[in-house]
């Protein structure tokens, strides 16, 4: 079982330079193609090399595009970002599909993502704009001028209602509506 | 203690005002709009049957609820109302969301970094002053949320590990899943707040 991500380092979502507030700008600024020219290990590599790559170059125009061949060793993408950062990865055996696979995803990251686990799915630099809640917002402020001890805040929450208010209730319900059609009648 | 339960028991206070046809509901809330509308349609009817005094009191909320479009209007006009926020919802998740703020997007989604995509799902928008709450999302174009795709990576390395003891079963598996983060660019009212009883055939017609 693996423990590596034990000690994975954990983060909150950053974009470097505010990139996409005013335009949007690609962080690859190189990337390095090593491969070998007879190895049976960079046959994708170098098919990609020869099927694909002037194709991505002209496409994107602001990423530099390294090849570099090199005698009996496993071929290699590397790229390198805005911020510093270098992100290596091992193409041993694997075809000019997955090749181009991952340097989209190269191309599309904006430093190495391997080695962060985000601990939220959102960032703000303003967390609140009508105020946080606290929980005297929105209430009245009788509870300000009310004096302790008093009996009705003493009373229960949840305290039912008698049958004799039940009544009372009932008895001035009836005395409105009666008032409402004697008021009908005058009117007619 | 005590503090506590006295705001409880305001808390039943106010439900309990709720269901009788009072118009205490609207003074405690900061200006909101649709939700006035909405209490209109919950209400139970009035106990006391009188004709006169239901209209009286429609004609007083519509009136309330004109006076406070016009104020919202009039403070975007002078562009007084400060910074926005929205709820918008984008992939089966709901972000509250302000100008320059990074949302994440996770699982595969189709867009590419560069890309400048409006969402539409506005389920709320507001300001300091005032708060627009959808139905369940807002009128399409009222409010516009620009953003742009900056970043499709994928995941760190996740490992999944199951084993049955006794059982000779272990199996351990390996996966980065894509993740995708936007930067909201922009959160406007285009269009004048306006509120007419039309506002609730439209909902009903428009698919979420």
């Amino acid at each position: 079982m693996s423990n590596s991500h034990l000690f994975l380092k954990s983060g909150f979502p950053r974009a470097p330079l505010q990139n996409g507030l005013g335009r949007y700008v690609c962080q690859l600024q190189r990337i390095t193609l090593k491969f070998c020219k007879n190895n049976g290990s960079s046959r994708g590599m170098r098919d990609f090399i020869e099927n694909h790559l002037v194709d991505f170059a002209k496409e994107n125009p602001g990423i530099v595009v390294y090849v570099k061949p090199r005698r009996h060793r496993t071929p290699v993408l590397v790229g390198e970002y805005l911020n510093g950062e270098r992100e290596w990865l091992s193409c041993r055996n694997s075809t000019q599909d997955e090749i181009s696979k991952w340097i989209d995803l190269l191309k599309t990251q904006n430093g190495s993502s391997s080695s962060l686990r985000l601990r939220k799915m959102w960032h703000t630099d303003v967390p609140s704009i009508q105020g946080p809640w606290t929980p005297f917002m929105l209430r009245s402020p009788d509870a300000l001028s009310q004096k302790y001890p008093s009996s009705e805040a003493s009373k229960p929450l949840d305290a039912p209602t008698t049958a004799t208010e039940k009544l009372i209730e009932l008895f001035k319900q009836q005395k409105l509506e009666d008032e409402a059609d004697i008021s009908k009648k005058h009117a007619k | 203690m005590a503090f506590l339960g006295q705001t409880m028991r305001h808390l039943c206070r106010q439900v309990q005002v709720s269901q009788r046809p009072l118009y205490l509901a609207g003074a405690m809330r900061s200006l909101s709009l649709t939700p006035a509308c909405a209490q209109q349609q919950n209400k139970p009817k009035p106990i006391v049957s009188s004709t006169t005094s239901a209209l009286d009191v429609a004609k007083n909320e519509q009136k309330e609820c004109q006076s406070i479009c016009e104020r919202i209007n009039q403070q975007v006009a002078q562009s007084e109302q400060g910074r926005l926020f929205a709820v918008v919802h984008l992939c089966g998740k709901q972000f509250k969301i302000t100008p320059g703020d990074i949302i994440l997007v996770e699982g595969y989604w189709p867009p590419t970094i560069g890309d400048e995509i409006r969402l539409d799902k506005v389920l709320l928008a507001g300001a300091r002053d005032f708060t627009l709450i959808g139905r369940p999302i807002l009128e399409a174009g009222l409010v516009t949320v620009k953003a742009t795709v900056i970043e499709k990576t994928l995941t760190h390395t996740k490992t999944h590990f199951k084993k049955k003891r006794r059982k000779q079963y272990m199996r351990i598996n390996f996966q980065r899943s894509p993740n995708t983060m936007i930067r909201i660019n922009s959160i406007e009212l285009a269009q004048p707040v306006v509120d007419d009883g039309t506002e609730q055939e439209e909902s009903s017609k428009r698919l979420f």
